[in-house]
Formats: structure tokens, C-alpha cells, sequence
């Protein structure tokens, strides 16, 4: 199949230490969706939830309308796997770290936006990390193409979704969650494109943290 | 409820009263015999009967447990058939629960719960026939029972609901006045040193009227207080009077 | 996780300041602190910064049928939630004492006050209504939760659009955004709450207490008013004792608080519209700040895909030597949301049957010393009895209806 590719990444921001109570916050803008991050930890955490050698980490995801379906428990789920392989939480056993995300206005790759805004408020809480992490979306469209980043539109023209974390250190996929069918050459395709295009963001994270502290630095 | 005219030209209400008049209150103390007090009080149509248990050790959760006064623990109910539909949630809903909370926080500041650290006292309020002026028959209720348990106080607390209808405001509303879309306050005082223990009113009333109905809702509640007393004193004498020998 | 607790000389630190009528941030006893107004790009949502305290506020609607004791008006709801993130006090699925308070009292100011028109909510009289839900998220934390949640709702609910209906008899159709413009819900007045926080058995007042004065105040009043100075509610709470001339004097400042807030809400909303009508860009993204330090934004920027192909290839090439896969007929989607695979095949269920039959065998084998066991006396259960010279493991009667005779493996024509 031929595919021709012309994906862009919309046009994204960020800004830490939204709020004054959480230990770390973020809220990260991709095109029209935006997401709220809060990050408490390493606190205390109750005796039945304590592991003897780590932290224990939760998280929660808010929807705006409604109570928390088995969605939000699906996606809760990619979120804390993709977290617990990059935190260092053997550097804080008996604790807790939470991570709230709140979603403010879906408009398309809402599970990349998630994972963005995950590890910008990590950054801010100023939590080890052995690499850091983002979320990419790709979608197929029915003719074949690959588009980066998509809207609520194009997800919904789309035969197929699929949502990659990548690390910083290696390019490596440390989480896929996908939707619909698609071949396995498609499938190496879009992780090779979700590689390149992580690129952009993790300059974005090194351009913002840089930003941040070019006043002390 | 619109056409119903809540005062007539003669001023006289829905249920013959005028402006200013309270129903009639008839309370009994002691109607419990294993509770520590226990009052019944009927304030027209609506019949609101109210226990007190403690002061006694804090049961359940040892950490509400305050090392300087006690602390007051309050339910309000309504019983299934108190209103003209049966109530399916008696308690546990968020009106209850907010009725709770109130009553809570109303005698904490009338009790005086330095007297007795580390300790609890229950007040459970039910109320059987719902006609009006639920949360002020709760409270004078609880009164009289927290008077017949024997609990230091600094003054009687005495709630009414005001009103206000055409330029004049109504004491002690009943159902049909309060659901006719008009104002409504409630009020609970401790007459002597006319503080406020509880104010809550719904509905728009503009600013400049706000004096008036405070006023006779105030007004409503010392001429509740002087019945409250001739009940309790009234009641004391009876149980003397068995007692003596 | 519990919230840190304040300590004593916080605490008398705090009361001694409020005596000498001096604010830790630096107000004075009737200021607020600033409140900022965002909209989002869809309708109905919004954003609200009072102090430090954030709170988001979400409106949307629904097709219902109305509710039985009053057929011809709409449905309004109510839904605050104290988010985990505003505070690490606040634990999911608590019903703790200060949602219901704040929950009643957004109720009480916002329905009571009829400052919604429900009738006009009403699509069929006793069949459909328009049901109106307004979530509350309560995003951080820094005292007067209360106001600040009054104001994202009114403005919340001002800046909401439904979609507009076409009754046909019976029938309603329910236009699009693109099909016709949706349109505003009709609202009489804008309720907005004041709080005003009692120290020292109500000597003295402060109006908007942020975080650390909500911890040492005695009590709390809380009068909800529209700009034509009508009080739309009143609620006293924390057992304070109160005066008639203290109440009346916090309802004058509240007149004048209620005043510039309105306008502050109007100002924003004909700021949201002027920039929808002018085509420029609004929402969320456009209002984050941009020349502070903590804040970055990147514009569109296309993906390098030079040598996406070639990489894609070499990955699959160097995976391509597969031992032989066993082929699986691939699924066939006749028609979207459904799925076939294969035509036309034989029931192979028994296949299964006699696949457990020789595994249970194998592993009996190993156990058994040639005696019957019988495994268990309920009829339901299929008991396997072992004869030690049958190869086959015969069935019994049990409760369930499988085969006795497996039939045979079969290729499949693929």
C-alpha cells in the first residue's frame, strides 16, 4: 500500500505550576484539547495500599461530565503502567504519589495529551525519573494515510487509532493502546512516525524546563 | 400554588391567622423512658419529636474524640409518611443530610460542651407530620429534650420561619405559604442575648426588606420562648410533684 | 493523605492579625481577591481564578422526560466535586461535610432563586423536557470555594448554548450546531455568592477568606445576591452568634461585591463573543499567558518523514522469517459492527472436548494407581472415572449435556 505521509503535530503548549496546592501541576494545550495535571507525592499512604520497596502510585482521571466510567479506569490504567516504568519509585518506598488528570476540553488524541501532561507535572513535582515519557496519536484514515495528532474529526473518519508512549532515552514504545484494524506494516509505520515526532516534544520539554530556570541558571 | 392568596385584603391568611400570629404550640417532655431526654412538640399541623442521648463516651470513630469539649452528633429524619407523598429516602439524602449538619452546628453553639471533654451527645430528630417549619420544630424539639436530659445551656434556642407577602411579613409559615413561591427565613435565637444561632432563607427578597422580616421573625421567636418556658416549667412541676414525697 | 495540620502559633499568628485588621496576603478586610474569567471553545465551559482558587464549571443538556409533579417545566442539576487535585484532604468518593454543604448551596442559590426560566425548557409538555447538568470541578483549593463555584456556574450557564428543536406533532428534531446556530438559555438574574468569615465570636469579619483563614474562622455567612440588590439566599453556618445589625451590614457589602462581580462576568462573556463573532481565536488555548517563564507554546509544526518507509520496511523485513503460522481465516466485515470469520465450516466444538479429554488423561495417568476414583458425589460435575485399561477415559452420566463420542479431528479447508 502506498502511503503518502504529510502528518503534522498541531500546534501545542504548556504551562507548570498551574496550582498552588499539588506538589507539581501542568496543563498541556494540543490544538483545542487541554488537560490538567496534579502530582502529590511522595506522601503518606495508607497501610493497606503500602508496598514494602517502592512508592505506590495512583492515578485518577476526572471526566468533566458524569462519574468515571470503565474508560477512564482503561485509560487510568496505560497511564499508570507508562508512569511506574519511568518513575524511580524504589527511591521512596512506604509512600504514595498521586496523579490527577483532569480533562478540560477534548478535541482528539486525548490519551497522548494525558501522558504529556503526566510527565510535564512529574517534571514539576521534581520526581526521579529514569527517562521521560510521551504519548503520540496516530490515525489511519480510509485511504491509507497517516495523520499525527488528530482531531475529533479525524478520529472519527478514521479506520484506526493508535496511541504510543515513547521514551526519551532510546525511542522505545512503552506503551500502545489501539483501536481497529490495521496491518502489521501500518503498525511499524506509525511507531516509526510516533519516533519522529516525539522528537518535537522532547525538545519541548528540554525548551521549557530550560525557560523555566534560564532566570536562576 | 399561583392564584392562592397568602393574605387576604382583611389580613387574614390561608388558615384564618393574621400577619404576626404563631400557631399553636403544644410540647410534652419525658415522653421516652429510656432516653436520657426526649421532647414531642406540635406547632400547628407540624409534629416533630426529638431524643437526646449522652453525655456519654464517643462511639464509633475514637478519632472525633476532642480533647476540650464534646462533641455533638445529630440526625434528622423524616418519617415515610410525614408528607402528602410517601417520602421513599427518609435520611441519608443531601436535604437531610444538610438539615443534620445544621442542627449540628446550631446547638454547638448553644450547648455548653466545655462542660463535658472527650464525650458525645446524640440528638435524633424525626419528624412525623411535615406542615411548615420543619427545621424550626426540629429545634425546639431538641431543646426541650436536651432541658428534659438535663444538658447546660446557655439559653433556650426557639426557631420560627418568617415570610414576607405584599410589603408584610408572615410569622410561622405553613406548607402551602413556604411552596407558594414567596420568601422564607428561618431563624433560630437565644432571646435573652438576641444572638443568631442559625439565619437560612431561599428565594429573592430585595435588600431593603431584609430589616422587617428579621425582625418579625425575631419577634416570632421570643413569644415561642416564653411557651417553650411555661412548658418546661410547667412539666417540672408535675414530675416534683410525683416525686415528692 | 491528610492535609498538614495548622499548628498553634500559625494559627494565633493568623487571629492576631485579623484583630489588628491586617491580611496575610496584604488585603484589606472587604477586598477580593482578583478573579479571572476563561471560556472555552466548546460552549458552556469555563474556567474561574479567584486568588489561587481555580474551579471549572461544564454545562450541558439532555432530552428527558420531565418530572412527574411539575410536567411543563425543565430539570435542572447540580453536580460539585472536590477533585483530589484541589487539595490532598479531598479523597475520591468521600461524601465528606463540605461537599454536601457546598452542593446544597450551589442548589439552593442557583434553583430556589429561579434564576433560570425552566419553562422555557420544555420541548413537549409531559413527554420532553430539556434537562440542564452543570458539573462543578473544583480545581485547587485556596479558600472560598463557595463564591467562586456561584460564579463559574452563572457564567457557565450564560455562555451555554442549546441546541434548537423542531416540533412536528409529535415528532422533534434536533438541530446540529452547523445545521442552525444554538441559542442562549434564557436566564432572568445572575445569583453570586459572598462569604463573609467571623473571628473571635463574631467581633470581627473578613469577605473572601482564603485557605489559611477558613482554618482559624469561628464561622461562616454566606449571602448569595443578584445586581438589583434582591438576596436571593442566606445561609449561616459553623455556629457562630450572629447579631440582626451584623447580618444587615454584611448584606449592604455584599450588594456592592455582587455589582463589580457581575459586570467582571458580563465583561468577559461580550469579550468571548466579540472574539467568536470576529473569527479570532478563543478557548483555552489562546488564554494561556504567554511572556511568563513557566508557560511555553510551540506553533504547528510537521513531522520529519524522510525515512519513515525505509525504517518501517526494515523492521518488518528483519521480522519476516515466521515459522509456519498456522492460517486463521481472516475476518470478513460484512456490513460496520459486525464481524464473520469463516463460511459455511463445521461445528468443530467437540474439537476442545477431546483436547481436555487427552490432557486430563495425561495428567490422571501420572496420579491414578489404576483404582476408580470418583472425584466428587454431586451430580452436577462430570466425574472422570479411570479404568486401568481402557486408554480412553470413559464419561459419566453427569448433569452436563456434552458428548460422549468426540468426533473426530478435522482439517480445516484452508
Amino acid at each position: 500500500m502506498e502511503v503518502e505521509l504529510c502528518p503534522i503535530l498541531r500546534s501545542f503548549g504548556s504551562e507548570q505550576n498551574v496550582l498552588s496546592r499539588p506538589d507539581g501541576s501542568a496543563s498541556f494545550v494540543q490544538g483545542d484539547t487541554s488537560v490538567l495535571a496534579g502530582v502529590y507525592g511522595p506522601a503518606e499512604v495508607k497501610v493497606s495500599k503500602e508496598i514494602y520497596d517502592r512508592a505506590t502510585l495512583e492515578v485518577v482521571i476526572q471526566p468533566k461530565v458524569g462519574l468515571p466510567s470503565v474508560r477512564e479506569r482503561a485509560r487510568e490504567q496505560c497511564i499508570r503502567e507508562t508512569c511506574e516504568a519511568a518513575l524511580l519509585s524504589t527511591l521512596h518506598p512506604r509512600s504514595s504519589l498521586t496523579l490527577i488528570l483532569q480533562v478540560v476540553h477534548d478535541d482528539g488524541s486525548l490519551l497522548a495529551c494525558y501522558l504529556n501532561a503526566a510527565c510535564m507535572a512529574l517534571i514539576d513535582a521534581g520526581l526521579p525519573m529514569s527517562s521521560l515519557f510521551c504519548g503520540i496519536t496516530c490515525a489511519i484514515n480510509t485511504e491509507g494515510q497517516i495523520i499525527t495528532d488528530p482531531s475529533v474529526q479525524q478520529e472519527k473518519e478514521s479506520r484506526a487509532l493508535l496511541t504510543f508512549a515513547i521514551d526519551s532515552v532510546e525511542r522505545k514504545v512503552m506503551m500502545s493502546s489501539t483501536k481497529g484494524s490495521f496491518s502489521v506494516k501500518e503498525l511499524q509505520q506509525c511507531i516509526a512516525v510516533s519516533q519522529k515526532a516525539s522528537e518535537e516534544i522532547f525538545q519541548f520539554y528540554r525548551d521549557s524546563v530550560k525557560r523555566r530556570y534560564s532566570k536562576i541558571m | 400554588m399561583a392564584g392562592v392568596e397568602l393574605l387576604s385584603d382583611q389580613g387574614y391568611r390561608l388558615d384564618g391567622r393574621k400577619a404576626s400570629e404563631l400557631r399553636k404550640v403544644q410540647a410534652r417532655m419525658g415522653v421516652f423512658a429510656q432516653a436520657d431526654g426526649s421532647a414531642y412538640i406540635e406547632q400547628g399541623n407540624t409534629k416533630a419529636l426529638a431524643v437526646v442521648y449522652g453525655p456519654h463516651e464517643v462511639r464509633g470513630s475514637r478519632s472525633r474524640t476532642m480533647h476540650d469539649r464534646a462533641v455533638i452528633n445529630c440526625q434528622y429524619s423524616m418519617a415515610t409518611f410525614s408528607t402528602a407523598e410517601r417520602k421513599r429516602r427518609p435520611h441519608g439524602d443531601r436535604k437531610s443530610s444538610e438539615m443534620s449538619l445544621h442542627l449540628k452546628q446550631t446547638f454547638e453553639a448553644a450547648v455548653l460542651t466545655q462542660l463535658y471533654p472527650r464525650s458525645q451527645i446524640d440528638i435524633y430528630v424525626k419528624i412525623l407530620q411535615s406542615d411548615g417549619g420543619n427545621y424550626s420544630a426540629c429545634v425546639n424539639a431538641a431543646t426541650l429534650a436536651l432541658v428534659d436530659a438535663g444538658i447546660p445551656m446557655r439559653d433556650y434556642v426557639c426557631a420560627c420561619t418568617a415570610g414576607f407577602v405584599e410589603d408584610t411579613p408572615l410569622a410561622d409559615l405553613c406548607h402551602a405559604e413556604e411552596s407558594g413561591g414567596g420568601t422564607t427565613l428561618a431563624l433560630a435565637l437565644l432571646p435573652r442575648s438576641r444572638h443568631i444561632a442559625l439565619v437560612q432563607m431561599d428565594a429573592r427578597l430585595h435588600q431593603d426588606h431584609l430589616d422587617m422580616l428579621m425582625e418579625a421573625a425575631a419577634e416570632a421567636c421570643r413569644g415561642l420562648s416564653k411557651v417553650l418556658d411555661g412548658v418546661v416549667r410547667q412539666h417540672l412541676q408535675e414530675v416534683s410533684v410525683l416525686t415528692r414525697d | 493523605m491528610k492535609d498538614t495540620p495548622l499548628s498553634n502559633c500559625e494559627r494565633q499568628f493568623l487571629l492576631k492579625a485579623v484583630e489588628e485588621k491586617k491580611r496575610v496576603d496584604g488585603r484589606q478586610t472587604y477586598d477580593y481577591r482578583n478573579i479571572k474569567i476563561t471560556f472555552g471553545t466548546e460552549y458552556g465551559c469555563c474556567i474561574v481564578d479567584l486568588g489561587k482558587t481555580r474551579i471549572l464549571a461544564q454545562v450541558s443538556c439532555e432530552l428527558v422526560p420531565p418530572k412527574d409533579s411539575r410536567p411543563t417545566e425543565g430539570i435542572l442539576f447540580f453536580n460539585l466535586e472536590l477533585s483530589p487535585m484541589a487539595s490532598p484532604a479531598f479523597e475520591l468518593g468521600r461524601q465528606s461535610e463540605l461537599l454536601v454543604k457546598l452542593n446544597r448551596q450551589l442548589e439552593r442559590c442557583l434553583r430556589n432563586s429561579k434564576c433560570i426560566d425552566t419553562e422555557s425548557l420544555c420541548v413537549i409538555s409531559g413527554e420532553k423536557v430539556w434537562q440542564i447538568r452543570v458539573d462543578v470541578h473544583v480545581l485547587n483549593h485556596d479558600g472560598n470555594l463557595m463564591d467562586a463555584a456561584s460564579i463559574a456556574a452563572i457564567a457557565a450557564l450564560s455562555h451555554f448554548r442549546r441546541p434548537e428543536v423542531a416540533i412536528q406533532g409529535r415528532d422533534i428534531t434536533v438541530f446540529t450546531p452547523e445545521e442552525r446556530d444554538p441559542i442562549p438559555l434564557s436566564i432572568y438574574h445572575m445569583p453570586i455568592c459572598v462569604s463573609f468569615a467571623f473571628f473571635q465570636q463574631g467581633t470581627y469579619l473578613l469577605v473572601d477568606p482564603c485557605e489559611r483563614e477558613e482554618r482559624v474562622m469561628d464561622g461562616l455567612l454566606v449571602i448569595a445576591m443578584n445586581k438589583h440588590r434582591e438576596i436571593c439566599s442566606i445561609q449561616s453556618s459553623g455556629g457562630i452568634m450572629l447579631l440582626k445589625e451584623q447580618v444587615l451590614r454584611c448584606s449592604k457589602i455584599a450588594s456592592v461585591k455582587v455589582s463589580e462581580i457581575t459586570e467582571l462576568i458580563n465583561k468577559a462573556l461580550d469579550n468571548d463573543k466579540r472574539a467568536r463573532k470576529e473569527g479570532g481565536k478563543f478557548g483555552f488555548a489562546e488564554s494561556m499567558p504567554k511572556e511568563r517563564i513557566t508557560a511555553l507554546k510551540k506553533d504547528e509544526a510537521p513531522v520529519e518523514m524522510t525515512d519513515v518507509q525505509d525504517t518501517a520496511n526494515e523492521i518488518i523485513s528483519r521480522t519476516e522469517a515466521q515459522p509456519d503460522i498456522v492460517k486463521v481465516p481472516s475476518p470478513v466485515v460484512p456490513a460496520p459492527g459486525t464481524g464473520q470469520v469463516g463460511e459455511g465450516l463445521l461445528n468443530t466444538w467437540g474439537l476442545e472436548e477431546e483436547e481436555d479429554e487427552e490432557e486430563e488423561q495425561h495428567e490422571k495417568e501420572e496420579m491414578s494407581t489404576g483404582e476408580v476414583m470418583v472425584l466428587s458425589d454431586s451430580e452436577e460435575d462430570d466425574v472422570v472415572i479411570l479404568n486401568p485399561d481402557a486408554n480412553k477415559p470413559k464419561r459419566l452420566e453427569g448433569g452436563s449435556k456434552k458428548g460422549v463420542e468426540a468426533p473426530k479431528k478435522q482439517k480445516t479447508s484452508h
